[in-house]
C-alpha cells in the first residue's frame, strides 16, 4: 500500500470518525448528566439534515448563492433551532414525565419517540420514503494533499467538529453552567442542595447534545449528498457504540470512541482482503472485545453500585 | 298408480319452477346480472428501500385491473389485492401467506427483489398458487422447476452475458473491479458480468461486497482507485450506485462505471446529481417508448392520474396483471387455482412488452436487452445518446 492511499484512507476515516464523535458526545452527555440512554438522538441527526436541506433548497430557489455567508448562516441557524427545539421538546414531553421511572421505561419511551418521528417524516414529508438529494453547500474542488484527494466538505466537517467539541470542553470545564452540569452529573442530590436548578441543567444538556446531533446530520448530508428518513437509526447505533466504548458519561471518551469506530471501519476495508464485506462485523467485534476487557469503556470510571 | 306418478311429476315440476323463481329473484334483486368476482394478488415493495419502484408497480397493477374490467372481454370482475414485501424476504413470505389464505385469490403476480421471490417461490409451490414474477431476475427463481412459478421478465443472466461481452470485446475493457451489494441480485449480476467479461479476455482484479444502506464507500473506492482498473461494475440498486458514483467523482476516478438494471430509476439520477452523467446500465427489454404498447401505457398511466410515477417497472407490473387477467378470463379459470397454474404455463399474451410465452421452466421467451446511459439527468438508450464510450467523455465529473 502506497503512502497516498494510506493518507487517503486516513482522511476518509477522520471524516467518518468526527461525525460519530459528535453523535457520541450527545449520548454521553445525556447519560452522564440526566442518566438516560436517549435512543431518539438519531432522529435529531435526521431532522437536522432535513432542516438544512429544506432551508438550503429554499435559499437556492430564492437566488442566494450556495456557499455564500448568508446561505451558510441561514443553514447554521436552522440547524441550531432544530436541535434546540428537539432537545427542549424531548425534555418537556418525553424525559421529564418519566423522571423517577425505571431506566428501562425511559429507554423504551425514547425508542418509541424515535420511531414516531422517523415514520412521521417518511409519511408526511413530500416523497419522504425516498432518499432526498442534499443541496451542494460548498462550491469548491477537492484539495490534493500529498496525493490524497480531500473534499472541502470533509475539511469543513473536521473543523466544525473540532470547534464544537472545544466549545463543549470550554462550557463544561470553564463556565458556571458547566460547573452546574458537572455537579448534577456527579451527585444530583448534593447539587440540588447546593442550589443548582437541576431542571434547567437537564433541559440545557438536552439542547446542547441535540444541537451537536443536528450538526452531525448536516455534516452527513454535506459529505454524502443524500439524506433519508431512516438515516438516524444507523447513526444512533454507531454513536451509541462509540460513546459506550469511550466510557458512557465521559465526553473525551466519546470523542475517542467515535474516532476509533471511524478508523476501524475504514482500515478494516483497507487492510483485510475483501474487508468491505466485514466492515461492520469487524468494527463491532472490536467494540465487543473492548467492552469485555474494559466493561466501563476506555475512559469510563470503574462501575460501582450506588448505595 | 298412474295418477299417483302424474301427481309426483307435477309436484316435481312445480318445485323446480318455484326454486328457479326464487333463484331468479335472488339474482335479479340487485338490478343487473352479477358477475363472479375473481381476485388477483400482487406483491411489491411498497415500503422500504425500493418503495419508489414498488409504488409505481402497484399503481400500474391497479391500472391493469381497471383496463381488464373495462374491456368487457372477460366473464369476471377482477379485483386486486396488494401485499407489501418491503423488499425484505421474511416480510415477503408473510405477504405470500396472507394472499394464499384468501380463497378468492386465484393467482399472484409481483416481486421486484430476487431475495423476496426466492423466498416465496417454495411457499407458492407448496400451496399450489400460480405466481407470475414481475421483475425479480435471479435465475433460481424459475430454475427450481416449480410448475407454479412463471416469470415475465428476462432472467439476470441474459443482461450480464450481453454486458460482459460488450465491455470486453466492443469497448476494449482489460481490467475490471467488481462491487456487489451482497444481495442475491447484486452478487449474481456482478459475478456473471465478471465471468462473461473474463471469457472475452478481460481480467477481474477485485470483487468487493458492500452493505445495502451503507453510505460511505470511500475506503473500498480508495482501494479500487489504487488498482487503476479500466472499468468498475456494480451489482445492486440505485441508492448505493448513486453514492458510489458521487464518491468516485470525489476521488476523481475516471474509469468506466457500469451496473445492472436495478439502478435504472429516476432515484439514481436525482441522488447522483451532475455526477450521474455517463453512468451505464443494462436493462431487460427496450425503452418503454419503443415497446409495442409503450406509448399507450404512458398515456393511460398519465390519464389515470396516479400521484406517483410508474418508475422503471410499471409496465412490467401492468403486463403481469394484464396477462393474469387475460389467461384467467380466456380459460374460464374462475377461482380454481390448479387450473390457473396449468393455463398460465400454456398462456400466450401480447402486451406492452411484446409477446410473452413461457419455456419449460416458466421463463419468458421474450428476451430483449438495452444498454442505457445517464445523460443530462435522464436515462437514454445508448445507441441514441450523444455521449459514447469511445469519446472518453464517460468519466466522472
Amino acid at each position: 500500500m502506497t503512502v497516498d492511499v494510506l493518507l487517503q484512507q486516513f482522511f476518509n476515516a477522520l471524516g467518518l470518525g468526527v461525525m460519530y464523535a459528535l453523535i457520541a458526545v450527545g449520548f454521553t452527555l445525556f447519560f452522564g448528566v440526566i442518566e438516560v440512554v436517549n435512543f431518539a438522538h438519531g432522529e435529531v441527526f435526521m431532522l437536522g439534515a432535513f432542516g438544512a436541506m429544506v432551508v438550503g433548497t429554499a435559499m437556492a430557489g430564492a437566488g442566494v448563492e450556495a456557499g455564500s455567508v448568508t446561505y451558510l448562516l441561514a443553514v447554521l441557524a436552522i440547524i441550531i433551532i432544530v436541535g434546540a427545539l428537539f432537545g427542549a421538546a424531548l425534555e418537556k414531553f418525553i424525559v421529564a414525565p418519566m423522571r423517577g421511572a425505571p431506566d428501562i421505561m425511559t429507554l423504551l419511551i425514547t425508542l418509541g419517540a424515535s420511531i414516531v418521528v422517523r415514520e412521521a417524516v417518511m409519511i408526511f414529508f413530500p416523497d419522504g420514503r425516498n432518499p432526498q438529494p442534499f443541496p451542494q453547500m460548498i462550491q469548491m474542488d477537492s484539495f490534493n494533499i500529498g496525493g490524497a484527494l480531500i473534499k472541502p466538505e470533509t475539511i469543513i466537517c473536521i473543523v466544525i467538529s473540532a470547534i464544537l467539541i472545544s466549545m463543549m470542553y470550554w462550557i463544561i470545564e470553564k463556565t458556571a453552567l458547566g460547573r452546574y452540569i458537572r455537579a448534577t452529573a456527579q451527585d444530583r442530590q448534593a447539587a440540588l442542595m447546593m442550589g443548582v436548578n437541576a431542571n434547567r441543567v437537564f433541559i440545557i444538556t438536552l439542547i446542547l447534545g441535540s444541537v451537536l446531533g443536528s450538526v452531525a446530520g448536516l455534516m452527513n448530508g454535506m459529505s454524502y449528498g443524500i439524506i433519508k428518513f431512516n438515516m438516524g437509526f444507523a447513526a444512533s447505533i454507531k454513536g451509541f457504540a462509540a460513546a459506550v466504548v469511550g466510557g458512557l458519561g465521559n465526553m473525551y471518551g466519546a470523542v475517542v470512541g467515535g474516532l476509533l469506530l471511524g478508523f476501524l471501519e475504514i482500515f478494516v476495508v483497507s487492510f483485510l482482503p475483501n474487508g468491505s464485506s466485514y466492515q461492520e462485523l469487524v468494527a463491532f467485534l472490536i467494540v465487543i472485545l473492548c467492552l469485555v476487557f474494559r466493561p466501563s469503556g476506555l475512559f469510563g470510571e470503574k462501575a460501582y453500585d450506588k448505595v | 298408480m298412474f295418477f299417483n306418478s302424474g301427481l309426483k311429476k307435477a309436484m316435481a315440476v312445480a318445485t323446480v319452477a318455484a326454486t328457479s323463481a326464487v333463484m331468479l329473484t335472488g339474482c335479479g334483486g340487485g338490478g343487473d346480472k352479477k358477475t363472479e368476482v375473481v381476485k388477483i394478488g400482487f406483491i411489491a415493495p411498497i415500503t422500504g428501500n425500493n418503495a419508489a419502484l414498488g409504488v409505481g408497480m402497484k399503481n400500474s397493477a391497479d391500472l391493469a385491473i381497471k383496463h381488464a374490467n373495462a374491456s368487457g372481454k372477460y366473464p369476471y370482475k377482477f379485483e386486486l389485492v396488494v401485499a407489501d414485501d418491503a423488499a425484505d424476504p421474511s416480510t415477503a413470505v408473510a405477504a405470500a401467506n396472507k394472499l394464499i389464505t384468501d380463497k378468492g385469490i386465484v393467482a399472484v403476480g409481483g416481486h421486484f427483489n430476487s431475495g423476496c421471490a426466492l423466498a416465496t417461490a417454495p411457499v407458492f409451490h407448496k400451496n399450489g398458487m400460480a405466481m407470475l414474477v414481475t421483475a425479480a431476475i435471479h435465475p433460481d427463481i424459475t430454475g427450481k422447476g416449480y410448475k407454479e412459478i412463471t416469470r415475465i421478465i428476462t432472467e439476470a443472466k441474459a443482461q450480464n452475458v450481453y454486458a460482459g461481452e460488450l465491455a470486453a470485446k466492443t469497448w476494449g475493457v482489460k481490467t475490471i473491479c467488481l462491487i456487489n451489494d451482497r444481495t442475491d441480485y447484486g452478487k449474481t449480476n456482478a459475478s456473471q458480468f465478471g465471468e462473461n467479461a473474463a471469457k472475452n479476455g478481460a481480467q477481474v482484479l477485485s470483487d468487493d461486497g458492500i452493505n445495502v444502506g451503507q453510505q460511505d464507500f470511500s475506503a473500498v473506492l480508495t482501494n479500487i482507485k489504487a488498482k487503476n482498473p479500466d472499468c468498475v461494475y456494480f451489482g445492486g440498486m440505485a441508492t448505493e450506485a448513486a453514492l458510489i458514483k458521487r464518491q468516485m467523482a470525489d476521488l476523481q476516478m475516471n474509469c468506466l462505471f457500469l451496473s445492472d438494471s436495478g439502478i435504472i430509476s429516476d432515484t439514481f439520477n436525482k441522488i447522483a446529481g451532475p455526477t450521474a452523467e455517463g453512468m451505464i446500465a443494462f436493462n431487460i427489454g427496450k425503452p418503454l417508448e419503443d415497446l409495442p404498447g409503450g406509448k399507450k401505457f404512458m398515456e393511460d398511466y398519465a390519464a389515470a392520474k396516479y400521484p406517483e410515477p410508474y418508475d422503471n417497472l410499471g409496465h412490467f407490473a401492468y403486463d403481469t396483471v394484464m396477462m393474469l387477467c387475460d389467461t384467467i378470463g380466456k380459460n374460464k379459470v374462475g377461482t380454481d387455482r390448479k387450473k390457473a397454474i396449468e393455463a398460465l404455463r400454456k398462456a400466450e399474451y401480447d402486451g406492452v412488452l411484446g409477446k410473452t410465452s413461457f419455456d419449460e421452466n416458466g421463463q419468458t421467451k421474450n428476451t430483449l436487452i438495452t444498454t442505457y446511459i445517464s445523460q443530462g439527468g435522464k436515462w437514454v438508450a445508448y445507441d441514441k445518446a450523444s455521449i459514447q464510450v469511445k469519446d472518453k467523455k464517460i468519466a466522472a465529473k
